[in-house]
């Protein structure tokens, strides 16, 4: 019936001006990507000819001068930091989440409500605290300076999106679990991490994308150009590169390049996990 | 095990987590409140109690009101594209005026920008507005309005704009998408029970889409004005502040008095301050929540 009604509205003008001003919104939003990659083919010269015209012979000798700046250097950097943060995040939160939705014991409303009221205390303004705590520690310039505090705010989130998940699991798991003497630990492990995987899925794609992308941390606790992350390390590549543009719009490609590639082949699941990640 | 160590184990496993988020969530706003009444500067190791100096300075400060503006100009045009466009254009995707397969499409699109690494997404736009070869002046040109062509990063009437408009282009799809998925909970039958009673799309937007994601509307206005609070990234990333500070927000400004100029005691009031305006924010947006229903 529905499908009907579709079909009758087919060539509405109504319809055809929507189709007009979604694809021109569309436009917008993409062409510069398409700009971005066809003038990083281009010769200097040939980039301020004219900003419509494709290259004349496509230079992809750019790409390699980009990345003998070093991108491959940031890139490792970028993997290190972002999967080891992921990993404490995910194992650390779904053992909270575990404990604080499923083990009874005292006191949880309360630590429940400390580790949750994490998520509206933001990071941008702690800026200049936390550089003096991560010093204290020692931690200033390594990866530490920055996973360390990755962890910190995003296992707030992780707790309250892993902790819905398991609720939702019958508790009758985990009584027939400690009925069978298995310690707290197995019970976590054997049984309620592997139950809650989509949730645990979810949020390391959330959170995958926030460390990636994260800038103002590894802007300001990081000293070292060889511990810099790909978002600090393209932003000395641009200010090295103030007159080299397509050799600097070649980097900016590779930098968007991978990042793009893991939003493309995990776009489905999107829609859901924006959702979760607006909660957080 | 014994039952000792059983009732224990809780605390213990829970202990590091609970350090972790004390020292590094908890424990920087306590700090930033306690450096706010110092005179401080990380050459000198001396301390100064000054009691509300900083704070009596921050209020005579005109740069702090012209960031506080900025601030303030981010959030409306923000609550102006991302938000009242965001759900407009959320309630056209999910209209029967598309085919399903094709709003996918657009919405996939549209939401991009919102993944791209921050830094990408700034160096580009610098691209896209300098003068001389980008794409922004290249259209205006193309399409007959070449007075309007301006160095919109370098000039201080337009930088604040331009840098804003950056924002929009990243997170109106992002925002559209989180509206659809509050359209989608809508049941369908009042849409069609609407449309039997002649109801216009116009008149359903208004009459139900709406009213029935009030709640998905209260949690992104709040996401917005958090976010209009703190900006930082992009601003820093573009122009740094400038030109001459017309594009300097209360992030970046701080950002310069704590780690550029030396001014830490400062730097902290500044950052007691934006996270007292993003608390009342949240209350407030609480408090309407609360009265709404």
């Amino acid at each position: 019936m529905m499908r009907m009604a579709h079909w009758r509205r087919a060539f509405s003008p109504g319809r055809v001006v929507v189709l007009a001003l979604l694809t021109l919104l569309t436009l917008f939003t993409l062409y510069p990507l398409v700009w971005l990659v066809l003038s990083s083919l281009k010769t200097p010269y040939e980039m301020f000819d004219s900003a419509w015209r494709l290259p004349e012979v496509w230079q992809w000798g750019n790409y390699r001068t980009a990345w003998a700046f070093g991108l491959g250097h940031y890139i490792v950097n970028s993997v290190i930091v972002t999967s080891v943060s992921v990993t404490l995040i995910l194992l650390a939160g779904a053992l909270t989440a575990f404990l604080l939705t499923v083990v009874p014991f005292r006191g949880k409303a309360l630590i429940t409500l400390f580790i949750m009221g994490g998520m509206v205390l933001p990071p941008e303004v702690s800026l200049f605290p936390l550089f003096r705590i991560l010093n204290m520690f020692g931690l200033y310039n390594t990866y530490g300076a920055m996973i360390v505090p990755y962890v910190a705010f995003g296992l707030p989130f992780a707790v309250f999106f892993i902790g819905a998940y398991m609720a939702m699991v019958p508790h009758d798991f985990y009584e027939a679990a400690t009925l069978d003497g298995a310690g707290l630990l197995r019970c976590f492990w054997s049984i309620y991490l592997p139950v809650s995987l989509p949730a645990v899925a979810a949020v390391g794609v959330i959170q995958g994308m926030r460390v990636w992308n994260e800038f103002q941390f590894a802007l300001t606790f990081i000293e070292s150009d060889s511990l810099r992350t790909l978002t600090i390390g393209i932003s000395t590549f641009g200010d090295a590169l103030r007159v080299d543009w397509a050799v600097l719009m070649a980097g900016l490609v590779i930098s968007v390049a991978p990042v793009l590639a893991a939003f493309l082949a995990t776009q489905r699941h999107f829609v859901g996990m924006a959702q979760g990640g607006v909660k957080g | 095990m014994t039952g000792w160590r059983a009732r224990m184990a809780p605390y213990a496993l829970l202990a590091p987590m609970l350090a972790l988020v004390a020292v590094f969530v908890y424990l920087p706003i306590l700090a930033n409140i306690r450096f706010s009444f110092y005179r401080w500067s990380s050459l000198s190791p001396t301390w100064v109690f000054v009691g509300l100096a900083n704070y009596r300075r921050l209020f005579a400060d005109p740069l702090f009101w012209s960031s506080l503006g900025n601030n303030a100009i981010y959030a409306v045009a923000s609550l102006a594209v991302q938000v009242a466009c965001g759900l407009v254009l959320a309630a056209v995707l999910e209209s029967t005026l598309l085919p399903r397969r094709l709003s996918g499409c657009f919405r996939v699109a549209l939401f991009i920008p919102s993944v791209l690494p921050i830094t990408a997404i700034g160096l580009l736009w610098q691209l896209l507005y300098q003068p001389a070869f980008g794409l922004v002046n290249a259209a205006l040109e193309t399409v007959g309005l070449g007075q309007f062509v301006h160095a919109w990063l370098g000039e201080e009437s337009t930088a604040l704009l331009s840098v804003v408009a950056v924002s929009q282009w990243q997170w109106t799809g992002y925002i559209a998408v989180l509206f659809v998925v509050a359209i989608r909970g809508i049941p369908r039958e009042l849409y069609e029970s609407a449309e039997i009673d002649g109801a216009g799309l116009i008149r359903q937007f208004f009459s139900i889409t709406v009213p029935s994601v009030r709640q998905t509307t209260f949690v992104l206005v709040m996401i917005t004005i958090f976010g209009a609070v703190k900006v930082f990234d992009i601003v820093w990333i573009m122009t740094g502040g400038g030109p001459n500070n017309a594009s300097q927000t209360l992030g970046t400004y701080m950002y310069r008095s704590a780690f550029q100029t030396d001014a830490v005691g400062y730097g902290a009031t500044i950052a007691v301050l934006m996270f007292a305006l993003s608390s009342v924010f949240g209350l407030l947006n609480l408090w309407l929540q609360r009265r709404g229903e």
